[in-house]
């Protein structure tokens, strides 16, 4: 594997007495797809808001290409955020502008580009994505789909090493899911993005993934390719792949166990 | 006795809390402004301007219409009583200097903050369900910079604007049941207006209108960024940021026209 472009050493965020993340030790590629998956309540999403520095931890290390970004202050951190895109799970573009505008704001923000330039940026931003034409829709014309595939252009406005996904196919049909997988691929390929997805989504995560980290009750439980966690012997991770309603985790819980559940955690 | 002690303390903690945070919200606008002026990149232009349309065109019409109902109203009744001491002339006076101290701010402000105060907060607080703040934040784009700043600029240049259609609305009210209603002489009212007023008259309704719309601003877009959760959250922080709002511009009127008209000097 490459070298690491994130590391994450000791990660520990506490919300009250609850351990949501306990002690994450992870390792990000530079330039491969890692996939972070884990049943809905495990953690992915808060370890997802740490690397992009909408989260602080409690403690811990969290290093985005050679930068420890817990505890850097806000024009450190925004330092560090000119390296990287995000896709949310909802797409987050901004509704009062057009599809060109939402995919020129990083362009118009960040550097001193002409309009006609940022125009012809947001055009091959968009060719990336298969929406040539669309610059003067509004987000509420296009389908989720599409959405997703705006926000990807936005994500990689600025040429990114790193774009970050939070659960990319969600809320989206088998096919425009497999589309948006497929964009992921062509974009860490073509590219050389490194990819961090978080997703629940087996099929999508074993289409993509160089690596594939499971979590479960905010701890690391397994790293390994595609097929080595498909031939883990992990009780969890099989009850998890094979999307089985009973295993290590019982489908009935008495209110009391879920909350000692939580609290063990 | 204890609770309603711990009530009020409790109370108390939360609204020098709340005031503390506009406060803070308040600085980071003023420094942006600031900043906006050795670098003009600092305002999205586009958001800025579009704001202003929002807020100052699109309201003229009401703007106008309330200013006109309230200086028509203000002219009926003041008649009554000024025809008691054969004083009717007078009104155009009394309208003119009641629309441009006290009611053409309050009203334009008054109809703004229903308007433009609790879209601001939905708008930014539907953003904030949306994600879309944080997808600012993760651009490197500071949303205060990115959202408020734009919308406390554009109110403080539109209100004051809004205030002066609403004070010659509201005279234009009161001139027309004047001379149609009163049997004033229409040459008649207009001097008896210019001779009232005084410029200062204009400046200080001017100045409490721009108070006004940094207080609804900043009030409206701290409540639409304190949103968590799910719609609740957005209807809640709406009706808070029109509420505040209005209390506040009440509040901040009364010691402004007593500071001005009584503790300054003439």
């Amino acid at each position: 594997m490459a070298d690491p472009v994130i590391k994450i050493k000791n990660l520990v965020k506490r919300f009250g007495d609850r351990a949501v993340l306990d002690g994450i030790d992870i390792a990000i590629p530079e330039g491969k797809i890692t996939v972070i998956m884990g049943g809905s309540g495990c953690g992915k999403s808060t370890l997802l808001r740490h690397l992009i520095g909408l989260h602080q931890p409690t403690s811990g290390e969290v290093w985005v290409d050679g930068r420890n970004i817990a505890g850097l202050d806000e024009k450190g951190m925004n330092e560090v955020r000119k390296k990287f895109g995000m896709l949310f799970q909802g797409s987050a573009l901004f509704n009062s502008m057009t599809v060109g505008q939402n995919v020129a704001v990083p362009l118009k923000e960040h550097t001193d580009l002409s309009p006609e330039i940022i125009k012809i940026i947001v055009r091959v931003k968009l060719e990336l994505v298969g929406l040539t034409g669309f610059e003067n829709f509004m987000p509420h014309e296009i389908s989720g789909g599409m959405k997703k595939r705006v926000a990807l252009a936005r994500a990689i406005a600025l040429d990114p090493k790193i774009v970050f996904y939070d659960e990319p196919g969600a809320g989206l049909d088998p096919i425009t899911a497999s589309m948006i997988d497929r964009l992921i691929l062509d974009l860490s390929k073509k590219l050389s993005i490194t990819s961090v997805v978080v997703t629940h989504e087996m099929k999508s995560a074993f289409r993509i993934a160089d690596q594939i980290v499971i979590l479960q009750k905010g701890k690391v439980i397994q790293v390994g390719t595609a097929e080595e966690i498909q031939n883990s012997k992990n009780a969890y991770v099989q009850q998890f792949i094979q999307g089985e309603s009973e295993g290590a985790i019982p489908f009935k819980q008495t209110s009391e166990a879920y909350l000692k559940g939580l609290l063990d955690t | 006795m204890k609770e309603i002690c711990g009530k009020v303390g409790r109370s108390t903690f939360l609204v020098l809390a709340g005031v503390a945070r506009v406060w803070k919200l308040g600085t980071q606008v003023g420094r942006y402004s600031l900043t906006g002026f050795i670098r003009p990149k600092t305002i999205p232009r586009e958001t800025f301007f579009r704001q202003m349309v929002l807020m100052g065109i699109d309201s003229t019409a009401i703007v106008s219409l309330v200013g006109a109902s309230v200086g028509t109203v203000l002219a009926l009744q003041a008649a009554y009583s000024l025809k008691a001491f054969g004083a009717i002339i007078y009104t155009g006076s009394l309208v003119g200097v009641a629309m441009a101290r006290e009611l053409g701010p309050l009203i334009a402000a008054i109809v703004i903050c229903g308007r433009i105060g609790a879209r601001m907060a939905a708008e930014l607080g539907t953003m904030m369900v949306q994600e879309e703040v944080d997808a600012l934040t993760t651009m490197a784009i500071n949303p205060v910079r990115f959202l408020v700043l734009p919308r406390v600029l554009a109110l403080a240049i539109m209100l004051p604007c809004l205030t002066v259609i609403a004070d010659l609305m509201g005279m234009l009210g009161g001139y027309l049941i004047g001379i149609t209603g009163l049997g004033i002489n229409s040459q008649v009212y207009i001097s008896k207006t210019i001779d009232a007023l005084v410029l200062k008259d204009i400046y200080t309704g001017l100045a409490k209108s721009f108070i006004f719309s940094i207080l609804i601003a900043l009030v409206s877009c701290h409540q639409g960024l304190s949103v968590s959760g799910g719609a609740d959250a957005v209807g809640k922080a709406t009706t808070q940021a029109v509420v505040i709002s209005i209390v506040l511009i009440i509040v901040v009127d009364c010691l402004a026209t007593a500071v001005i008209y009584y503790a300054l000097p003439t």
